[in-house]
């Protein structure tokens, strides 16, 4: 009676997982969607590791004084879990992984604009990590991720090879701005104008632009360092007349705008997904689309926020923290346009919604703390203190974080054909938001307190709320494990998703999950509507 | 032999002839803005030259790489990186500029080397057209 | 062996192909103007600060040598100029000539560059600690080279990987019929090429003249 249920009914015969099975045939692929893949597996072992440093570090604030680790290995444990996170991570997450597999596929093209540069951005990307981590692990590199001078060029622990290997990541980068960039503008599909483009596109092209304009400058910076140290010449040395300010002017050119290289496409994830969970058109189209340009233009103007104690002039500091507060507004901008997308929407709370709802709450929380750090006067008191650590985190973690979860559970059915389970996807989604809390909050209390970051040891009336961070993360590690089985084993058991499991109007929803290896079944499609309109407002005739 | 299908017009972009008298202006540039390097007009040495270079960039980008003719989106990305350079540029130089003095590198010379000629070191003092600090 | 189809397979059409190459040229030449940026900035500063050092030690350059590597670049310009020219009528033996000759003006250019570093070597005009010029004893004076020599030892690098890039493209050119994508290319070379007498065009004034 009950018939045996067919676990592979509906799935496509050929898709781009299949098509091609020798190890060769990845190896060399020139396929967005296995470039997509292969990028998330890269990324995923940076998480892993880059997460380990972190609970590492938070084991051995445990107690004020030694706790597992001496002085030294703390530093270059802090180091370790910046670098690796900023760069190995966070900046390529959504669009490396995302946008790969993504960006053709909503443009209604068959792959992204230079292939097999894109196959040799993997590689770059690959040799740079292995370069940067395998250097670190040996011992190089106790300057923290920003690698200020003078220490940075005159400390006797070696610096050199993981500058060299963040250079080299930095032209995986370029090159994939371009590719991006490129792509955007030359292979649209028939009809799909710049004002039908998915918001999640619009937040890709900015981020693109960014990586374009400012990764060069980091390449420089990084070299000048590397030369610094090698031949002593004096470019930031004041002793031979150099000014260690310089450095940090051209390292947080590139370090601000990339902060936005990493959430801005977060923000496209949930503009993308937010009116596909409220079931409504998103409230301000272009509000987000022009936002997410302004954000890219306007957070390069305003990297002296970062050096307001170093020593550069209160002309510059006053400067840079009134220009601070522009790429509030275009946050801003964004926010009320997706709430005001949920509003009135007809709200299916799923997985990727949970990681919506957490993300507006961490980038309203830590965007205010960070209007915050970047008035003049309370960054007098705050900066270099945790309360600065929480706030990036909030943004990093809790913003950016959350919305590559969305962006991971919205769109695996589509990669990968099949379904996980919901149950086990709110539980982990409240244990990663929970802990989340658990972890950071105690951090502003802590910073504002006094609580030096970077700082090894600390006194003891601070200990109850290292303490509490602590447990927090450790949720948090438990958050994440939960989340990598039950998507593991759903790539296998997971229910078959069929073409549109969510019922969402995006463009890429109208391909087999998974994709076939060109992305189309058919013909190239054309483009008659905007990629969010769930409700279609009914003509209103003048005719009686 | 195989030819292109597309009919790509060699007819894009300026004659030979045109090409070379870009060429033969560019030169010229180059010699007068040596020549008049030469001569010291006090503050405006700097503008002079800077402006020649402008020119003789402009006639390189605009022709030689064709962004005369192909305008649009090209130009876009070179006018964005041009304006990034300059405000690199504008914020640190203005750092510099209005910084409390006791942070500005040159204040605090090294022992073995002053910061202006004079006697003893064997350079004539401070030009006329040097503002001093 | 099968020919490689003049246009991709996922561009729609060769126009669509030529103007993305382009595109994501002129990018990239976007890219290496934000990475000159730094040491413009650098000098920038250290000229502000150090007018005097710089001012001397400008004068202590060989400024007609200069003038002279600048019009060599110049000429590389318009040598690939005409070779994108000639390619565009397909004409493969006088592109390859023309690029030939582009990185002629490179090697030229990076001929007198050298001669210009060894006087240095000699006469002790280096940067940081190697600085042991008598005639310049002001602070500053030492930042002045840093800065020559990162500025012209990063370009000259470019001169390097762009004449390989000529010489490659002028291999190329010779064998064989110009396809489309031998056209692409030789215009992306091209303004590869520009770009390096571009950089150059501003490193003149700046170091030399004033």
């Amino acid at each position: 009676m009950n018939p045996s249920v067919d676990r592979d009914a509906g799935f496509p015969a050929h898709h781009y997982l299949n098509a091609g099975t020798t190890v060769r045939s990845w190896l060399l692929t020139t396929d967005h969607k296995r470039i997509g893949v292969m990028y998330l597996g890269l990324i995923l072992i940076a998480l892993f590791l880059g997460g380990m440093f972190a609970l590492i570090l938070r084991f051995e604030h445990l107690t004020p004084g030694p706790t597992i680790m001496d002085p030294v290995t703390y530093n270059r444990m802090f180091t370790l879990h910046g670098v690796t996170m900023v760069w190995f991570f966070l900046i390529p997450a959504i669009p490396s992984v995302f946008g790969n597999f993504f960006l053709p596929i909503m443009l209604g093209a068959k792959d992204v604009a230079f292939p097999r540069w894109n196959l040799a951005s993997v590689y770059i990307y690959a040799v740079g990590a292995a370069f940067t981590i395998g250097a670190m692990i040996y011992g190089a590199a106790d300057t923290g991720w920003t690698f200020y001078a003078p220490y940075s060029t005159s400390t006797a622990i070696t610096v050199t090879p993981v500058l060299l290997g963040i250079f080299i990541l930095g032209f995986s980068t370029i090159v994939t701005g371009i590719n991006f960039i490129v792509t955007i503008h030359t292979m649209r599909g028939p009809g799909l104008t710049w004002m039908r483009l998915p918001l999640f596109v619009w937040a890709i092209y900015g981020t693109s632009i960014i990586q374009v304009l400012a990764t060069p400058v980091l390449g420089l910076v990084l070299l000048l360092v590397a030369v610094e140290r090698i031949f002593n010449f004096g470019l930031f040395d004041p002793a031979r007349g150099g000014d260690p300010i310089l450095f940090q002017h051209l390292f947080w050119f590139y370090s601000h705008p990339a902060v936005y290289i990493m959430v801005l496409p977060a923000m496209g994830v949930i503009s993308e997904t937010v009116s596909c969970f409220a079931r409504k058109n998103i409230f301000g189209y272009r509000a987000v689309a022009y936002s997410s340009l302004g954000i890219a233009f306007v957070g390069f103007f305003t990297w002296g926020h970062h050096m307001f104690v170093a020593g550069q002039s209160t002309f510059d500091a006053g400067a840079f923290g009134v220009l601070s507060m522009f790429v509030g507004i275009f946050t801003a901008i964004k926010v009320f346009t997706w709430v005001g997308t949920l509003y009135k929407g007809a709200i299916r709370f799923t997985t990727p919604f949970a990681y919506i709802s957490g993300f507006l709450f961490f980038l309203v929380f830590g965007g205010m703390t960070g209007i915050a750090v970047a008035t003049v006067s309370l960054d007098v008191h705050w900066h270099d203190t945790y309360f600065v650590v929480a706030h990036f985190h909030f943004i990093m973690v809790g913003a950016a974080m959350m919305a590559f979860l969305a962006a991971l559970h919205y769109w695996f059915p589509k990669m990968f054909g099949r379904t996980y389970s919901e149950g086990w996807g709110l539980v982990s989604a409240s244990l990663i938001i929970l802990g989340f809390n658990a972890t950071f909050i105690p951090q502003f209390l802590l910073g504002n307190m006094g609580m030096p970051r970077r700082y090894y040891n600390y006194p003891e009336r601070f200990q109850s709320l290292h303490v509490a961070s602590t447990a927090g993360s450790t949720l948090l590690f438990f958050g994440f494990v939960i989340i990598f089985i039950y998507l593991v084993l759903a790539l296998k058991y997971g229910r078959v998703a069929g073409r549109n499991p969510w019922g969402s109007l995006g463009f890429e929803w109208n391909t087999p999950s998974p994709p076939p290896p060109h992305n189309f079944e058919k013909e190239l499609p054309t483009f008659t509507r905007g990629p969010h309109e769930y409700q279609v407002v009914p003509e209103v005739s003048n005719v009686a | 032999m195989v030819r292109s299908q597309v009919e790509t017009s060699s007819h894009e972009g300026l004659s030979i002839g045109g090409y070379a008298l870009i060429y033969v202006v560019l030169l010229v540039l180059t010699v007068a803005t040596f020549l008049l390097s030469r001569h010291d007009f006090g503050i405006w040495s700097t503008v002079i030259a800077l402006a020649i270079a402008v020119a003789k960039a402009s006639l390189v980008a605009l022709f030689f790489m064709q962004l005369w003719e192909h305008g649009g989106t090209y130009r876009l990305a070179v006018a964005t990186a041009l304006l990034w350079l300059a405000l690199m540029i504008v914020f640190i130089l203005a750092d510099v500029k209005t910084r409390f003095p006791l942070a500005v590198p040159s204040n605090a010379p090294m022992a073995d080397q002053p910061v202006h000629g004079g006697p003893g070191t064997g350079k004539p003092g401070p030009t006329q057209r040097q503002t001093p600090p | 062996m099968s020919p490689e189809p003049e246009v991709a397979e996922h561009f729609a059409n060769a126009q669509v192909q030529r103007n993305a190459v382009r595109l994501g040229m002129w990018a990239f030449l976007g890219t290496e103007i934000l990475l000159f940026a730094g040491l413009f900035a650098g000098y920038a500063e250290y000229r502000s600060l150090y007018p005097e050092a710089f001012f001397y030690c400008s004068r202590h350059l060989d400024a007609t040598l200069a003038m002279i590597e600048t019009a060599v670049l110049i000429t590389g310009s318009f040598a690939v100029v005409l070779a994108h020219h000639y390619a565009g009528e397909r004409r493969g033996g006088l592109t390859s000539l023309s690029l030939l000759a582009a990185v002629a003006t490179g090697g030229a250019f990076l001929a007198l560059h050298g001669v210009e570093y060894v006087t240095h070597f000699h006469e002790g005009a280096l940067p940081g600690r190697y600085y042991t010029l008598a005639e310049i004893p002001i602070a500053g004076s030492s930042m002045f080279f840093t800065l020559y020599f990162l500025m012209t030892g990063l370009h000259s690098l470019h001169v390097i990987a762009g004449a390989g890039v000529l010489a490659w493209l002028a291999l190329r050119a010779a064998r064989g019929p110009i396809t489309e994508h031998k056209y692409n290319a030789v215009e992306l070379g091209g303004l590869y090429w520009h770009l390096v007498d571009l950089i150059w065009i501003f490193l003149f004034p700046l170091l030399y003249l004033i």
